[in-house]
């Protein structure tokens, strides 16, 4: 099942690096921005559920305070709030949930094509979906990142860790570390302006539980990555800060606004639903006539 | 959002992106090869040789124990710390992480060499399982080396093949390869014949390691050629089998559906067997330029090693966890047995002919795994299974 996505990206990595002149890094960095450019709707659209989630976090917290002692209460009050708002609090996720198999199908293409073992290798002959491109294997394994400087810069081994590559590839982790920083913060800077326009009254702080995953992932995903760099081989470093690189893209104003222009996404920047709270349970009358609403629309 | 609940939900990130990256991972190989398996004479009984990942065991052919390692001077079994009889198996944990894809060479009755991985060879002492010296090369070893008349080949995983002198392990010539040696080099009279991964079949002059001739095969050489006719045949992984000359022509080429990594096997009347990565098996006149005589799917899954010929059987061992044994005439599978749990049969197969030295009285089929739990297992001719290792 699993082969299903990850042997068209195999075959694709392949058949870019015969057409990229034998470029081994060139195919990895052009798939990889094919395929995040592909999947920037589904982006597009979790960064919308996510912006949703933020505007409505003040009057969560409201509701908190409000029925602290009465959970089935707050419960009721919430998936109002969410009605009312046309919020979808695990909306974020279908974009997530398919997008993931696509970018770790990315990652495993890479590291699958960048066969160096037996191992590695016998696994590649039932990956290779279009003829002709087993006479490109083993794909390149040696890398020099500005020929001309080849004797300050020696040649990389693409299969291999940065640990077991020249000194100077321990910039890698290190690039990759700083942009995945740089997106992650880029991200959480998206969410809250867009939040915020319309929630003067907060503070500065971002707001919930959301905010403080984002801030926690702020922190805990570059130093992952970087670690991951370190122990992975160099040519999926070159992966992830490519890949981190056209999120910064992705998340800055500009990269955003050609983005959403090029996909015809509408801008959408409508104020939270302010709903006031009945302080006693609704009656049967008002149940029904709630109900009936969307039948009507 | 209180401390508590802000260190239960990072951990709760640590935990979903651990997850995620280790989902990644999933069916992407981290390992290097499979079990190299062969037969070696110690102290005039043969045995089976296993190296792979951390161990390097000797087993008795009757039922795959590993030998007992004797005192020599009492004759009594060597016991370890625990007072547990110790068994004849060389771990890699022990000597600096090693790990094992190569055969060891029998160079005495009391010394061994064997290749690690990581680019050593390791001098044994063959008796008391201990290194006695350790010689750095200059790269990887993935291959069995080969001895003759005194000259160690060793074949580099990343590239080349190095000709070291068996007296002081020094280099006397080394051939360099673009891309690696996987595959145990073949000698023919003055010549030594390299297959590499950088699609090319060399010929190399013994002596002096200079390049005689070569030929570009279009796709790469993972297997040792088959000498036979005073000709080679080899397959590559451009989905093709050549038969060449000793000059370095090639003379036929047969188009087969998938890369041909192991050898291939002839039998008595000329008929060639190989195998390819797609699961089939191809019966090939020798005599009529490699004309079909029959091509059949035989597994679900690809052939990593070279068939085996025996009577009127061909067998073969597939990926997809079964050994089949086919008729010779038509390639129709015959008999087919599945190994437990149905692992990768990726090694090369060793067929058992019953002798005095080897103390077994019928045929003896052994199969590699990649299991940790069956690494070899041993059938008997008719399909039988005899016994496993480790037990």
């Amino acid at each position: 099942m699993w082969d299903l996505i990850l042997n068209p990206f195999v075959t694709i990595l392949a058949w870019l690096y015969a057409a990229l002149n034998q470029d081994i890094v060139l195919a990895i960095v052009v798939l990889t921005v094919i395929i995040r450019f592909l999947t920037y709707p589904l982006l597009a659209k979790q960064q919308e559920s996510s912006r949703k989630m933020q505007q409505v976090q003040p009057q969560l917290k409201k509701l908190q305070e409000k029925y602290k002692n009465d959970k089935e209460k707050l419960s009721q009050a919430q998936m109002k709030l969410y009605r009312e708002n046309k919020v979808n609090p695990v909306g974020g996720c279908f974009p997530m949930v398919i997008q993931f198999p696509i970018l770790i199908g990315l990652y495993q293409a890479i590291f699958f094509a960048l066969a160096a073992t037996p191992f590695q290798l016998v696994d590649l002959s039932e990956r290779l979906l279009i003829p002709g491109l087993d006479s490109l294997i083993p794909l390149q394994r040696m890398w020099t990142p500005i020929p001309q400087l080849a004797s300050i810069l020696p040649e990389l081994d693409l299969t291999l860790a940065p640990t077991e590559n020249p000194h100077y590839s321990l910039l890698l982790p290190l690039l990759v570390l700083v942009t995945t920083w740089a997106q992650q913060k880029l991200t959480m800077m998206t969410t809250k302006q867009k939040s915020d326009k319309k929630d003067d009254d907060e503070d500065d702080k971002p707001r919930g539980g959301q905010a403080q995953m984002m801030q926690s992932m702020t922190t805990i995903m570059p130093i992952m990555f970087g670690f991951f760099s370190m122990t992975f081989s160099v040519g999926l470093s070159v992966y992830f800060v490519t890949s981190n690189l056209i999120g910064i893209v992705q998340y800055s104003p500009q990269g955003r606004n050609v983005l959403d222009k090029l996909f015809r996404k509408k801008q959408t920047d409508d104020a939270p639903v302010e709903i006031v709270f009945e302080e006693e349970e609704p009656t049967k009358k008002t149940r029904k006539r709630r109900k009936k609403k969307p039948r009507k629309k | 959002m209180s401390k508590s609940n802000r260190r239960r939900c990072r951990l709760a990130i640590c935990l979903v992106l651990a997850l995620l990256a280790t989902s990644g991972c999933v069916g992407a190989r981290m390992g290097v090869s499979w079990p190299a398996v062969g037969l070696i004479n110690v102290n005039g009984e043969q045995n089976i040789a296993l190296a792979y990942n951390n161990d390097v065991a000797l087993l008795s052919p009757v039922n795959g124990a590993p030998l007992r390692l004797i005192n020599p001077v009492n004759g009594q079994a060597m016991l370890d710390s625990e007072n547990n009889p110790r068994s004849w198996i060389l771990q890699g944990s022990n000597n600096e992480g090693a790990q094992f894809y190569s055969l060891p060479i029998v160079l005495d009755a009391e010394t061994m060499l064997v290749a690690a991985n990581s680019g050593k060879l390791l001098l044994v002492d063959s008796v008391l399982l201990e290194v006695k010296q350790t010689i750095p090369l200059p790269d990887k070893i993935v291959a069995s080396m080969l001895v003759a008349e005194g000259i160690l080949y060793v074949p580099y995983q990343n590239g080349g093949l190095s000709a070291l002198s068996l007296d002081d392990f020094r280099e006397i010539w080394r051939f360099h390869t673009e891309e690696g040696v996987w595959a145990t080099p073949l000698l023919v009279g003055d010549m030594i014949i390299v297959p590499s991964i950088d699609h090319n079949l060399y010929a190399l002059d013994r002596s002096s390691g200079h390049r005689l001739w070569s030929v570009d095969l279009g796709g790469s050489v993972a297997s040792t050629p088959l000498l036979a006719n005073d000709r080679l045949y080899v397959g590559s992984f451009n989905k093709s089998f050549f038969e060449i000359s000793l000059d370095g022509r090639i003379l036929s080429r047969y188009a087969t559906q998938n890369w041909v990594w192991g050898t291939p096997e002839i039998d008595e009347n000329g008929i060639i067997y190989v195998a390819d990565l797609s699961g089939f098996v191809h019966a090939l006149d020798s005599e009529r330029n490699l004309a079909e005589i029959w091509s059949n799917q035989v597994a679900d899954r690809g052939i990593r090693a070279g068939p085996l010929a025996y009577m009127e059987r061909v067998i073969v061992a597939s990926r997809d966890g079964k050994v089949y044994w086919l008729d010779k005439r038509d390639g129709v599978p015959v008999n087919v047995r599945e190994v437990d749990a149905l692992p990768e049969l990726l090694g090369d197969m060793l067929l058992l002919m019953p002798s005095e030295s080897l103390k077994i009285d019928q045929p003896l089929l052994i199969v590699t795994s990649v299991h940790d739990g069956r690494l070899l297992i041993a059938f008997e001719i008719d399909g039988r299974q005899n016994w496993v290792y480790p037990r």
